[in-house]
Formats: structure tokens, C-alpha cells, sequence
């Protein structure tokens, strides 16, 4: 019970920069490095994907019909996750679907995060009339039955990969605009707004320069959020015949090209729905942890 | 208290007014009314017979005005498909998706917040660390690849349940559970916020200090001031339902409202799809305002004025 | 008088983010039936947590030891659950510091007036209600039928502070434990309240361990003083002995920083203790309050002993002056 006397009691140490603090902070998340892991392998598969199918995604053979997985007893180490209907490679699918799900997600989140931050922020930074009616269009929005009203459109329209990203990009920004808008609210009053101000800057300076850094962390936990919620109903549309068309590989579309042959090729739907719900995982996972590293102290 | 009540109501109209004028302008809008419904290969003057003989030459404005001025009678029309007109297949269809809905909500309540109230008595345990396991893993299945699952493991695999149809309830139990899972997660999450928020409060400190058994102090002390977000939320979550619904009927053929609406949407009926989106909005609209009374009964300052 | 609570060597330990958090540091001490204990301290010096430890609500993290925590009798620390259950709210009661807060919002006062006493005995709904009145007259709470039917929000600070009295008194406990019932009113109620507790006390001779941070508190109704420091109890003593022999250097920084009406000139600086509390983080050994003592030595860097100045009073410290010493005292 001896050791230190009281009256040398330790000086505090200096405080880590802030960037190495959230460094071990994410690193000490559990959910958060998982979900990179995940997010990251995905992402690479997608960006080597033409170097590590084994075939042309794109290339037919009826000959090989629907062969199952490599494990399955007729299985072959040709094809390590079998065949679809017209014979094309799974797995050689399955990569390129990566690529069709991520740019979808990356580019509905990037569309609809500005038109949700424009929206948002100038809710919040001018207030009054302004806030009133972008309020008045989220609400309205939020009333739209979105996969209704996403199928309508896409029925009248056709169904491409550029009108899916364009239709969620124009209908998935409420959240963003939510919450920039209370965050903005929050900033508005700061002392640094205020200083800028007082310096002359104009308004698109102080938005853009001094506001909208600020608003980055949130941000990012809701485009991430965003970016799984666009995968998943880019694969819904396509389920049901009005998203991506074929011969593009979307993980939705071949489940529904599976979807006939399901009660004896299980595998044929099985897998592409667990890698959609494997990145679907690591998005949330990492929007999750993002935002529990970036939450004001005290939380945890 | 009753002048918040009255202001979100004459919000809530004043929204569904909207979206009424929304969905109308967007199907009209994205292209070209008469051709998709003549038919890709109709000759041009196909179309202009289709465009007169729908009045759809006339005046958006009055287009419009016309349309809701019969809506709010409740009369959206004949469909082109059927020979009812729109109001019978919606009064056939809505019951199904109804009762599918509030079957979901209810499996998802049931399961959401008990795992919730656990999940926070037993914070940082396995129980609880298991519950967030669940909710993430849930929130990230797509619900038409989960339905089939279902349909695999429960129907062709155990043979426990039907595959289609609607006319037992066993038909309803797979449907229910594809649609319900996903609304569990963030139920048990509000559940298990709002319970550790309470728990923590100094009156929770007074009932344990009373002596009340731990069962008394969760139930009666804790949950009753915790459940209600859970409750606003529950109605959010049923109105996702209702508009989610399109996909998990056409997988189970359920003949329910979301049924109607892709088949229409498939045969370019479109009356069919203006009502069917109206109707799911109304009643998301609805079911945001109950959310919202409740959430503002709950706030103190509304209390015995 | 007979002991009703002997607590000896009673320390609570918290793991935090930083280390062992030593919030309580081996402390004795002994309340009588019928007797009204003060301990009092600063904030942070371990008084609150100490009240949680004996009542068995500690946060679920918190390490808890003690040679012996007896009640009348009976070790508290041996107790399953739900017998230590049994004995809150009927044998001993709590009071907390902020009446704000300490109420359900969602249920009547005379629903949580009633539910302890329903709960440990078994009495029908009007007898609770009828001894919810009575008590709540006692109390001093105008209208008391009505309140049984009103909720905690439409009562103010003081009234509800009232209730929370009434409510603890419900079971008619052995012990009471006051967890600075009074800081958060205006100091016109907290005037009126401790009068009530003193009152109530004397009349249904039930012993209270009062626990303030204001030592004027402890001169209006005290019986007994403990006063505590950085985890640890410096200093008990009769109220009457402490105030006329403070013993302790902080007990005596303590009397110092009072302004006394007459003597303390306008204008003049206040008196303060200089320094700050030392860390209770990690190990902790010596005098805790010897980084700002003014009579501070060398042997203070061992933990002082405990001086017994007369049968009733005793301070650690190892400065104690001889003239502190009388002749009853026992070496």
C-alpha cells in the first residue's frame, strides 16, 4: 500500500492531438474496424475484379448450365461458385456486381448528399421563411412511399444503372438534410461564424470554408448510412426488373434471375444475397462506429 | 395541447395535399402518358386517340383538379386493366396488406422490446452485446432476398408453412416476419436507449431505494416512461410497412394492396398507381401524426395545462 | 443507547477509464438509535457514495469492502439481494438531494407514496392512504388529501421535498439517510425542512445519517459530526465539542472559512484552504490532506493514527496538540 506519496502525486500528461485520439479511438471500436475490413475487401475485389475472375463475366456457355459451388459433389474448381441459367460464371458475376452496387451507393450518396446539404444548410443557416419551407419539403418527402414511387417512375422511364442513380440520388437526401440542418443550427451561433463575420467574409465563404468543415463528421455517418440504404434498394429495383438490366451483373438482378430455379439451386440466390448483406454490414457497421468515435465525449 | 394537435393536423392535410399534387406531377412528367399506355408500337395516331380519349390533352391543371376533386369523393377512376374501378380493388386489397402490416409490427414489437429492456438491465453482457449482433445483422438483409430465404428454409425445406396465397393464417406468418425483421432492429435499439436513459434517472435511484423489487422498478417505474418514443416509433415503422409492402407481397402473391401497385405499375394502370400511392401516403401521414401526439403527450409541458 | 449501525473499515473502489478510483478510504463510524449523525465534507470527498454503499446501491462496477457493516446487528455485506431489499424502504429509508428529479413523472404522488409500504407490509390500499395523510400533515404539506391524487410536477421544490420526507417515514424505518435533502432549495425552505427533520426525527426517534457540505447545517441540528476528506473520516466528534475543539487542521480550515457576522470585516478577503484535493486515482498513501496543511510534517506521509481526544471524539492526525488533549482522554 506504499508506492507514491501523496504529496508527489503525477503531473497530467499533455493532451493528444486530436487526430491520433480518434485514430485510437476507432481503432479500439470493435464494429468499426470490422466493418472496414469488410468494406475493404469488397472494395478490392470491385477495383481487381477484371483480374481475379476467373471468366468474362459477360460470357455465355448453355453447356455449363447452373453448375453448383465447387464444395457440392458436382461441383467443379472451374467454376468455384457454379453457373447461372446461361451458364455464365458466378463468381466472375459476383465481382462485378461489387462494382455496379459500389458505384451505385458511392454516386446516389454523393448526388443526394448535395441536395440534402444545400438543403440543410441553408435551412439551418438562415432560418425563418427558408427553414420553413425546406421543412415543409422534407416532410412531403418523407410522406412519399419511396419504393412506390421509385418503381413508378422507373416503370415509366425504363430501368438503367443511370436512372436508378439519378431517381435515388433525387429521392434519398432527407436524412441528409436533417441532419445538417440541426447541425447547422447548432454552428451557427459559434464564435467562429461570428468572427468571420466580423472579418467581412462573405456568406458563400462562410458556408463553404468555416461551416461546412465542421459539418464533415456527421456527414460522413450519414452518407455512409445513405450509401447502404441506395445499395439496398438499387437491389430491391432491380429484383424486381426495373433497376439495372441485364447482362449487367447486379447482385440484385441475379437473385431474381435465380429466382425460378431456387428450390433445387439454392445457391443461386443464397450467395448473392449474403455478399449484399455482408457490405450492407460494413457500411453500417462502419457508419455505426463513426459515428460513436465522433460523438461528444461523455457517451461512452 | 389540443393547439399542437390542431397544427400538426392542418400540417398533416396541407402534406397530403402535396403529395397528392407530387405523385400526380411525377407520373405525368417522367414521360409521355399516352404512349406507354397505347403500347410501344402504336402509331402516332394510336397515341392521339389514347391521349383524347383519356383527356389527357387537356391542361395539366385541370388534369389535376379533376383527379382530386374525385379522389376526395373517393373516386379514383376505372382501372385499364380491370373493369372494377379503382376504389373496389383498393377496398379488396387493403385488408390484406393491413392485416400484413400490423401482423408484422406486432412480431417485431413482441420481439423488440423485451431483447430492448434486457439488453439494457444487462448492458456490456452477452445478452446485450447479442441484441446489437441481431440488429445489425438484421438491418442488413435485403427483405426480398430474406423472404426468399424464408421461403426456402420454412416452406420447401421444413415444409412447416405454405409458399403463396392468403387465405389461412399460416400464409401470413412467413410474410410477416420478411416485412416485420427489418423494423425490429431499431425498435429494440429506441427500446434499449430509452430504457438505460431511465434507468439512470434519479426517481428509477428512489424506487430502488424504496425497497421495490427489481421486477416492479423495470416495469412499472422504468418501462412505462421509456415505451412511449418506442410506441411513436412503432407507428413510423408500420407505415414503412405498408409502403414496403409491394415487394414482400409479390414474393408470397399475397393479392394485397403492394400487389396491386406493381401490377399496375407493370401495366401501366396508371389511376391504379395514382390511388394506390395516395392511399399509402394518407396513411403514412396518419400514422406520423399518432407518432407525433404521442411523443408531444410525453413532453411534460403539455401536461394538465 | 444501543448501536443500531457500526460500520467499520468501509471502502468503495471505482474503476474508471484512468485507473482505481479510491472513492471511500477505510472509514468507521457508529450511529445510536435516535441519534442524528452528520458527515459532512466537500464535494467529491466520498460522503454520497459512502450513503450508496450502506443503502447497497452502488453502480454495479463498484468494489465495496468493509470488516463489517452492521445493522442493527446484522452484517449488510452477508445479505442476499432480496433480504437487503426487504430492508430498504422499511427499516432504512433514503432521501436524495434533488426533489426535482427523485419522483416518477408518470404516477401520482399517492401511488408512490403507498407502494413502499404496500410492497414490505401487508396493508390495504386506504390504511396506506390514510398514513400517506397523516404523515404528509406531518409534514407540513397543506391539502394533503388532495395531493395523493396530484402528480410530482404541479408541487414545488420545497413541497415536494416534503413528500419525499413523508415517503421515507411511510415504513416507519429504524434509519434515514439524508443525502443533502436541502441544497437544492431556497435557503428560506431549507430552513423550514431541517426544523421539520429535526422535529420529526425527535419525534419518532429514528436515527439519520445526515450528509451536507454546509456547516451551518450541521450546528442547526446535528447530534454527532463526522467529518470526512478525500475518501477518508478526519474528524468525529459531539456537535458542541467539534465546533468549540476542532481538532483536525482541516476541520479547523473548515471553521476558519466561515464569515462570522461581526468579526468578519466587509471588504476583507475570504479565507479559503489553500491547494486543491489530491487525486484518489491509483495508490494513495499518507495524509490525503497533507498538500495543504499548514502544520504538515514528515511523519504525515504515513497514514496518520487515529487520536482518541475524549471517548466521543477522535481525528487522525498526527498534529495534534497537546493542549487538544484532555484529561479524559484514553491514550
Amino acid at each position: 500500500m506504499s508506492s507514491t506519496n501523496v504529496l508527489s502525486t503525477p503531473l497530467p500528461q499533455p493532451p493528444m492531438p486530436a487526430w491520433r485520439r480518434g485514430l485510437r479511438r476507432s481503432l479500439g471500436h470493435r464494429g468499426l474496424v470490422i466493418g472496414s475490413v469488410i468494406l475493404a475487401l469488397i472494395a478490392l475485389a470491385a477495383l481487381f475484379a477484371p483480374w481475379l475472375s476467373p471468366h468474362d463475366p459477360y460470357a455465355q456457355d448453355v453447356t455449363q448450365r447452373l453448375i453448383p459451388p465447387a464444395w457440392y459433389a458436382k461441383g467443379s474448381w472451374e467454376h468455384l461458385l457454379g453457373t447461372d441459367k446461361l451458364g455464365r460464371d458466378y463468381l466472375s458475376r459476383l465481382l462485378y456486381g461489387a462494382r455496379v452496387s459500389l458505384f451505385i451507393g458511392l454516386a446516389t450518396a454523393l448526388i443526394s448528399g448535395l441536395i440534402g446539404t444545400t438543403m440543410g444548410v441553408l435551412a439551418g443557416y438562415y432560418g425563418g421563411r427558408v427553414d420553413a419551407v425546406v421543412s415543409y419539403i422534407v416532410t412531403t418527402r418523407l410522406a412519399l412511399p419511396v419504393v412506390l414511387v421509385a418503381l413508378a417512375m422507373a416503370a415509366l422511364v425504363g430501368g438503367s444503372l443511370k436512372v436508378v442513380i439519378v431517381l435515388l440520388g433525387l429521392l434519398l437526401w432527407d436524412r441528409f438534410a436533417i441532419v445538417t440542418r440541426s447541425a447547422t443550427q447548432q454552428l451557427r451561433d459559434a464564435e467562429f461564424i461570428a468572427a468571420a463575420k466580423a472579418l467581412g467574409a462573405s456568406t458563400p465563404y462562410i458556408l463553404l470554408r468555416e461551416l461546412l468543415p465542421n459539418l464533415m463528421s456527421a456527414l460522413t455517418v450519414v452518407a455512409t448510412l445513405e450509401m447502404a440504404h441506395a445499395i439496398l434498394l438499387e437491389a430491391t429495383l432491380s429484383f424486381l426488373g426495373l433497376g439495372v438490366q441485364p447482362p449487367t451483373p447486379s447482385w440484385g438482378l441475379m437473385v431474381a434471375e435465380g429466382k425460378a430455379y431456387m428450390f433445387f439451386q439454392p445457391w443461386v440466390i443464397v450467395i448473392p444475397g449474403v455478399v449484399l448483406a455482408l457490405l450492407v454490414l460494413g457500411i453500417n457497421l462502419v457508419g455505426d462506429g463513426l459515428r460513436d468515435v465522433t460523438a461528444p465525449d461523455g457517451r461512452n | 395541447m389540443l393547439s399542437y394537435v390542431f397544427r400538426r393536423l392542418l400540417v398533416g392535410f396541407s402534406v397530403m395535399l402535396t403529395v397528392a399534387v407530387v405523385s400526380f406531377m411525377l407520373l405525368h412528367l417522367s414521360g409521355d402518358l399516352a404512349t406507354a399506355i397505347a403500347g410501344p408500337e402504336s402509331s402516332a395516331a394510336d397515341v392521339e386517340k389514347v391521349r383524347v380519349q383519356y383527356g389527357l390533352d387537356r391542361p395539366m391543371v385541370t388534369q389535376f383538379g379533376d383527379w382530386l376533386g374525385a379522389a376526395v369523393r373517393l373516386d379514383f377512376g376505372r382501372s385499364f386493366y380491370f373493369q372494377n374501378t379503382v376504389m373496389e380493388l383498393v377496398g379488396e386489397r387493403l385488408p390484406v396488406t393491413l392485416k400484413l402490416g400490423g401482423i408484422a409490427l406486432l412480431l417485431a414489437v413482441v420481439v423488440a422490446i423485451p431483447l430492448g429492456v434486457l439488453a439494457a438491465i444487462y448492458r456490456d453482457s452477452w445478452v446485450d452485446r447479442f441484441s446489437l449482433l441481431v440488429a445489425v445483422v438484421g438491418q442488413a438483409m435485403p427483405n426480398f432476398w430474406f423472404a426468399l430465404t424464408l421461403i426456402l428454409v420454412f416452406a420447401v425445406g421444413l415444409k412447416w408453412l405454405p409458399v403463396a396465397g392468403n387465405t389461412s393464417w399460416q400464409h401470413f406468418v412467413l410474410p410477416a416476419v420478411a416485412l416485420g425483421y427489418y423494423a425490429m432492429p431499431s425498435l429494440m435499439r429506441l427500446t434499449r436507449a430509452g430504457m438505460l436513459d431511465v434507468l439512470g434517472s434519479d426517481y428509477i435511484r428512489t424506487a430502488r431505494a424504496k425497497g421495490l423489487s427489481p421486477a416492479r422498478v423495470v416495469f412499472k417505474h422504468a418501462l412505462r416512461n421509456a415505451i412511449i418514443p418506442v410506441m411513436a416509433l412503432a407507428a413510423v415503422e408500420l407505415g414503412f410497412m405498408l409502403g414496403g409492402s409491394v415487394v414482400i407481397e409479390s414474393v408470397y402473391s399475397l393479392q394485397g394492396l403492394g400487389q396491386l401497385a406493381w401490377d399496375s405499375i407493370s401495366r401501366n394502370d396508371y389511376p391504379v398507381v395514382q390511388a394506390v400511392v395516395l392511399i399509402i401516403a394518407v396513411f403514412y401521414i396518419g400514422l406520423t401524426f399518432v407518432a407525433d401526439v404521442l411523443n408531444a403527450a410525453l413532453d411534460p409541458r403539455m401536461r394538465t395545462r | 443507547m444501543s448501536l443500531l449501525l457500526d460500520v467499520k473499515n468501509l471502502s468503495v473502489d471505482l474503476p474508471t477509464e484512468r485507473g482505481l478510483l479510491h472513492a471511500v478510504r477505510g472509514i468507521d463510524f457508529q450511529v445510536r438509535r435516535g441519534e442524528m449523525l452528520c458527515l459532512v465534507g466537500e464535494s467529491g470527498c466520498g460522503k454520497s457514495m459512502t450513503s450508496l454503499a450502506l443503502m447497497g446501491l452502488l453502480p454495479r462496477k463498484a468494489q465495496r469492502r468493509a470488516d463489517h457493516l452492521r445493522f442493527d446487528g446484522v452484517d449488510l455485506q452477508g445479505l442476499p439481494e432480496r433480504e437487503m431489499n426487504a430492508l430498504r424502504g422499511a427499516r432504512i429509508a433514503m432521501i436524495f438531494q434533488e426533489p426535482m428529479t427523485s419522483l416518477n413523472p408518470s404516477y401520482t404522488l399517492g401511488d408512490q407514496l403507498c407502494e413502499a409500504l404496500r410492497s414490505h407490509r401487508n396493508v390495504s390500499a386506504a390504511q396506506a392512504r390514510e398514513r400517506a395523510v397523516h404523515l404528509l400533515e406531518r409534514t407540513g404539506v397543506p391539502q394533503a388529501a388532495d395531493r395523493l391524487r396530484q402528480y410530482p410536477h404541479q408541487l414545488s421544490g420545497g413541497l415536494r421535498q416534503r413528500v419525499m420526507i413523508a415517503m421515507a417515514l411511510m415504513c416507519g424505518p429504524d434509519l434515514i439517510i439524508a443525502d443533502e435533502p436541502t441544497t437544492a432549495l431556497d435557503v428560506t425552505i431549507q430552513a423550514q425542512i431541517l426544523r421539520l427533520i429535526r422535529e420529526l426525527q425527535r419525534e419518532f426517534g429514528t436515527a439519520v445519517v445526515f450528509i451536507t457540505h454546509d456547516l451551518g447545517v450541521v450546528a442547526r441540528i446535528a447530534d454527532r459530526v463526522a467529518v470526512m476528506y478525500a475518501g477518508e473520516i478526519v474528524e468525529t466528534a459531539p456537535v458542541a465539542e467539534l465546533f468549540a475543539r476542532p481538532s483536525h487542521p482541516y476541520t479547523r480550515g473548515l471553521l476558519n472559512c466561515i464569515p462570522v457576522r461581526g468579526k468578519t470585516l466587509p471588504g476583507r478577503r475570504l479565507r479559503a484552504i489553500p491547494g486543491v484535493v489530491p487525486s484518489l486515482i491509483g495508490p494513495v498513501s499518507g495524509c490525503a490532506f497533507a498538500n495543504r496543511c499548514a502544520e504538515v510534517r514528515e511523519a504525515c506521509a504515513q497514514t496518520p493514527p487515529l487520536v482518541q481526544l475524549t471517548a466521543q471524539h477522535a481525528a487522525r492526525c498526527v498534529a495534534i496538540r497537546p493542549s487538544h488533549v484532555f484529561p479524559e482522554a484514553t491514550a
